[in-house]
């Protein structure tokens, strides 16, 4: 039986381009990850080709398994990466995910923490620069069980608009029924710094230059912490061209 | 300190909800159930004019096509809206100057209910005590005014929304619905045609209302709604600060709450409105409660104008609400700050809408939320700011604290951003109250209890600073009361 | 006050009169510095002494009403902030800002080899660069590693403004004008700085404006001239005993 398909009602789906999805429904199972006890895992995402790119994750990490995603979501003209994940005890979760879009683009990055288990680690580090009419979405969950206790949970998001008519959404969600735990979440949405913008001028840094240097460092730090190198360089250079060709 | 023994004396004394008894007055009731007689019994009663009735059943039609909302956090069976009363005003109707003339029989319930001192000594013409005027609504009709002729001489217009559709027809036809559409909501509707009573301000321009308004609710009937209706202007260059505070007596029947709150304000102006929510929350199995679906919503249209909402939301069973901002004059601003706190069965679901239109607009949200028992208490906010609105700023702050791990605290915020020159912050933490700081305090000397009051006023002292005196002490009370045997 | 007209004019302000968020802060400021002096000005709080620093690094938001500014034969009002950067001018933050994400290395190969374009210069490679930040960092105390890191995050106090210094060694610029940057520093770091900016500036092709509102870091870096900015105005000019009369009296009587 196909699903109907969804509207602005539902809230997954409430910022999306449905009428782009419109053409792809229904979709495709979701790719299933799934880590055994202890087991270690990265994954990169790189989609900057065009078209309409929906891609559907959902993930179980078993008892201290750890999975490292890295995505940049930068070249669809709808495009959305859903990620479901499911942390055992112990596990640990890292999510550095960037989005850059100029145009008609809608991106978004959908994502669901599930801690269902003690002691379990998430971190979620989201940025994304839009210009021209472009909409990025992040509309992140974290939901930490009854038994979750001593969750460590972190949602960072930011946001950089570079023209009047882009449209930067956010939603970061906590749903939590644990009382030892840790969760946080920071949001923010704006221009860049101007003050740092002043000093880096007063360094003798032309605008456009100190402009873009701030904004390679906004998305370049979502990276920062990945330890294959060659992966790490990749990521980056395609996030780079990504923002070279926004500017 | 002193503010503390309060808290902590007032959490000694009541194990069960001090403030709920329901005291003896012949009611009349309108029929049973929700059609449009009921809505021409009510606005007969009222002796409206058609206007009014026309407004009303206007209301009733597009609530019958509406749908209640479901996207809430609350785990609410569905409500039989025919099962209910909708109209229940005291028999015989007082005409009063002052509350000298009141029943006293209401005026005994006032005094159980323990209006703030200031305002007793002020009652009682002590010189130099701070003036509150109180708007009294006793289940659905009001009763009493106070200060009347003083407001009127500053031109200030302070009567119950009954008496404003007969006195003022003009100010109440060009706002009453402008700020809060008929069919902005279901429970909007719904309180359009069957609303009872409420209050209407008006503050002329450059007027700064002499004393804080006040009202005090309450409901008193089995299987009564109250709909409460209440709409406040205030015009270029005035300030008013208006104070709301409602407690109910224990029933077993869950009751339904329904209020619409609008405020306008026009350029230069401000309204300050607080609230100390403190209705029947059901016994520690969820049972019995007010249920409390309530619309707040103020519209900034004037240049340079401030709505400051600050609420301190210990009762109700169930509670609905966002009070909200729509910033539409250039340098206007929101502000919201709340305590929530929810205990055993309670299911809060409460935030606020900011919505930035014009430019340089600014707002501040500060959520406190405390879920103890088997509680759900829910944030949910949405600031948005349109392409239009330059340099907006918005700072929010949302901090939850659960007390025990059968509870549930959650955030919802939505962030929508069309300008790229808005700063928008938001942070939210979790955390409880440690083992460590409560081992600390009780060394010092503190019963148990008596330090999770004192940490947490401390945690909501943000929010209870915003709030007038008189205010910011009974709400210190009540959270102590509201969480009493959420711990150990 | 004498001067050597001999001297090459470095930075001549005349009657600067300046605006923040339609507040007039400065209100006819006057002052002459020469190649080879160092000043300093003093004032409290409030008398106009960021506001001087800012307007003559071209902050926004910092508005000249009236006035002139000429730095080494140019208008240096009229230059956009970098460019005021490229033609040598350096300030040294009250407060340095923090750019997450940029390490200090990116950021200042990228300003010096910027400046130095502007200027006309070849670019540096990233070996000739960082023998040069190597060198002012030892000199400064501050490790290779704090200079990979992000600019002034997770920096204490103190090293913000070592990290200052730091920086004006790299990028040894003709005029330093340097806003309190005593504030926040302990005896010994005092001391390091104090050295720094002797070090780096006191030559006879250099200037440094020094805005204190303290005696104590002229201890380590002695002024040619003192001058007292009360109001928006410079009040009272004289050589270094100045500072100790300040030191003595406090601004009280000197706006007396």
């Amino acid at each position: 039986m196909t699903l109907p398909l969804p509207t602005r009602r539902d809230e997954a789906w409430r910022y999306s381009d449905l009428d782009a999805l419109a053409s792809v429904w229904p979709l495709a199972a979701p790719e299933r990850i799934a880590l055994g006890a202890g087991e270690r895992h990265s994954r990169v995402m790189i989609e900057t080709s065009g078209g309409i790119v929906v891609r559907d994750l959902v993930i179980e990490l078993a008892a201290g398994a750890r999975l490292d995603m890295h995505l940049l979501n930068s070249g669809a003209r709808f495009g959305r990466i859903a990620i479901d994940v499911t942390l055992g005890s112990g596990a640990e979760f890292n999510l550095g995910g960037v989005q850059i879009g100029g145009g008609e683009q809608v991106l978004e990055i959908i994502t669901t923490v599930r801690h269902a288990a003690p002691e379990a680690t998430s971190r979620q580090t989201i940025r994304t620069v839009l210009g021209g009419q472009a909409t990025g979405t992040y509309l992140g969950k974290v939901a930490v069980a009854r038994a979750a206790q001593k969750t460590d949970s972190a949602q960072s998001v930011r946001a950089m608009l570079l023209d009047r008519t882009a449209t930067a959404n956010a939603k970061p969600e906590l749903e939590i029924y644990a009382d030892d735990v840790k969760c946080a979440h920071g949001c923010a949405v704006g221009e860049l710094d101007a003050r740092g913008l002043f000093y880096l001028a007063s360094r003798g840094l032309p605008p456009p230059q100190a402009k873009a240097l701030m904004l390679h460092a906004f998305v370049a730090e979502v990276f920062a912490d990945m330890e294959d190198e060659t992966a790490r360089e990749t990521i980056e250079a395609a996030a780079l061209a990504a923002l070279e060709a926004l500017l | 300190m002193t503010k503390n023994a309060d808290a902590l004396a007032a959490a000694e004394k009541a194990s069960t909800y001090e403030w709920g008894f329901s005291s003896d007055i012949e009611q009349d009731f309108a029929p049973k159930g929700l059609s449009e007689d009921t809505v021409r019994f009510i606005s007969a009663k009222k002796n409206e004019p058609e206007w009014m009735l026309e407004w009303r059943l206007k209301a009733y039609r597009r609530w019958l096509d509406m749908e209640a909302p479901d996207w809430a956090k609350l785990d609410l069976a569905p409500i039989d809206y025919q099962d209910a009363y909708y109209y229940a005003a005291p028999k015989v109707k007082p005409k009063l100057g002052s509350l000298d003339e009141v029943d006293p029989e209401i005026l005994r319930v006032y005094e159980k209910l323990g209006i703030p001192i200031e305002e007793q000594k002020m009652l009682a013409g002590v010189e130099g005590a701070r003036k509150v005027a109180v708007d009294a609504v006793f289940d659905s009709v009001s009763v009493a005014t106070t200060f009347r002729a003083e407001l009127e001489s500053a031109g200030v217009i302070f009567r119950s929304i009954s008496e404003a559709i007969r006195e003022y027809p003009e100010l109440v036809k060009k706002w009453l619905g402008k700020v809060v559409p008929q069919n902005d909501n279901f429970f909007a509707a719904l309180n359009c045609a069957v609303f009872s009573d409420g209050t209407f301000v008006y503050i002329p321009e450059g007027v700064r209302c002499p004393m804080e308004l006040s009202t005090y609710f309450r409901i008193n009937a089995e299987n009564t709604g109250q709909f409460e209706r209440t709409l406040i202007i205030a015009d270029k260059g005035s300030y008013v600060s208006y104070l709301e505070g409602c407690t109910a007596p224990m029933r077993d029947e869950n009751q339904l709450h329904a209020a619409v709150v609008e405020l306008i304000v026009l350029d230069d102006a401000e309204i300050k409105y607080s609230t100390v929510q403190n209705w029947y929350p059901g016994d520690a199995d969820g049972k019995g409660g007010i249920y409390n679906f309530v619309t707040k919503r103020a519209l900034c249209q004037g240049k340079n104008s401030k709505v400051s909402w600050t609420q301190v939301e210990t009762g109700s069973a169930i509670t609905w609400k966002y009070p909200s901002c729509v910033l539409s004059g250039e340098n206007s601003v929101g502000e919201f700050y709340s305590v929530a706190v929810t205990n055993n069965r309670q299911q809060a679901d409460t935030g606020t809408k900011m919505i930035h239109l014009g430019k340089n607009t600014r707002s501040t949200i500060v959520s406190k939320g405390i879920s103890a028992g088997r509680s759900n208490n829910t944030y949910r906010g949405l600031v948005r700011v349109a392409a239009t609105a330059e340099n907006v700023r918005n700072f929010t702050q949302c901090d939850s604290l659960l007390l025990g791990h059968e509870c549930g605290a959650h955030t919802v915020p939505y962030i929508e951003v069309k300008n790229p020159s808005a700063q928008i912050e938001h942070e939210a933490t979790t955390s409880k109250i440690s083992d460590d700081q409560l081992f600390y305090a009780m060394q010092r000397g503190l019963g148990q209890e008596e330090a999770v009051a004192l940490i947490v006023n401390g945690f909501a002292k943000e929010v209870l600073q915003q709030l007038p005196m008189e205010f910011a002490i009974e709400a210190q009370k009540l959270l102590g009361i509201s969480l009493e045997g959420s711990v150990g | 006050m004498t001067r050597n007209d001999e001297r090459m004019r470095m930075l001549e302000i005349e009657n600067l009169q300046a605006e923040v968020a339609g507040t007039q802060i400065l209100k006819g400021l006057s002052l002459t510095l020469n190649a080879g002096e160092i000043h300093a000005i003093m004032g409290p709080n409030g008398a106009g002494k960021s506001t001087l620093t800012y307007t003559l690094g071209g902050r926004p938001g910092y508005e000249v009403t009236g006035g002139r500014a000429t730095f080494d034969g140019q208008d240096l009002l009229a230059l956009a902030p970098h460019e005021r950067a490229a033609a040598g001018l350096f300030l040294g933050f009250q407060y340095p800002v923090e750019i997450p994400g940029v390490s200090n290395v990116q950021f200042l190969r990228e300003a010096l080899n910027s400046q130095r374009k502007q200027r006309g210069e070849t670019p540096l490679t990233g070996g000739e660069f960082l023998k040069i930040a190597r060198a002012q960092a030892d000199a400064l105390g501050l490790s290779m590693d704090m200079l990979k890191r992000a600019v002034n995050v997770g920096f204490s106090g103190g090293e913000k403004k070592r990290n200052e210094m730091v920086q004006m060694g790299i990028l040894d610029p003709k005029l330093a004008i340097l806003d309190e940057t005593d504030s926040g520093l302990d005896i010994d770091a005092l001391r390091v700085v104090g050295d720094g900016i002797n070090r780096i500036m006191r030559k006879p092709d250099k200037a440094v404006l020094l805005i204190t509102h303290y005696q104590r870091l002229l201890d380590y870096v002695q002024p040619d001239f003192v001058h007292v900015l009360a109001v928006g105005r410079i009040v009272r000019s004289g050589g270094p005993e100045l500072a100790h009369e300040l030191e003595r009296e406090g601004y009280g009587a000197m706006a007396a």
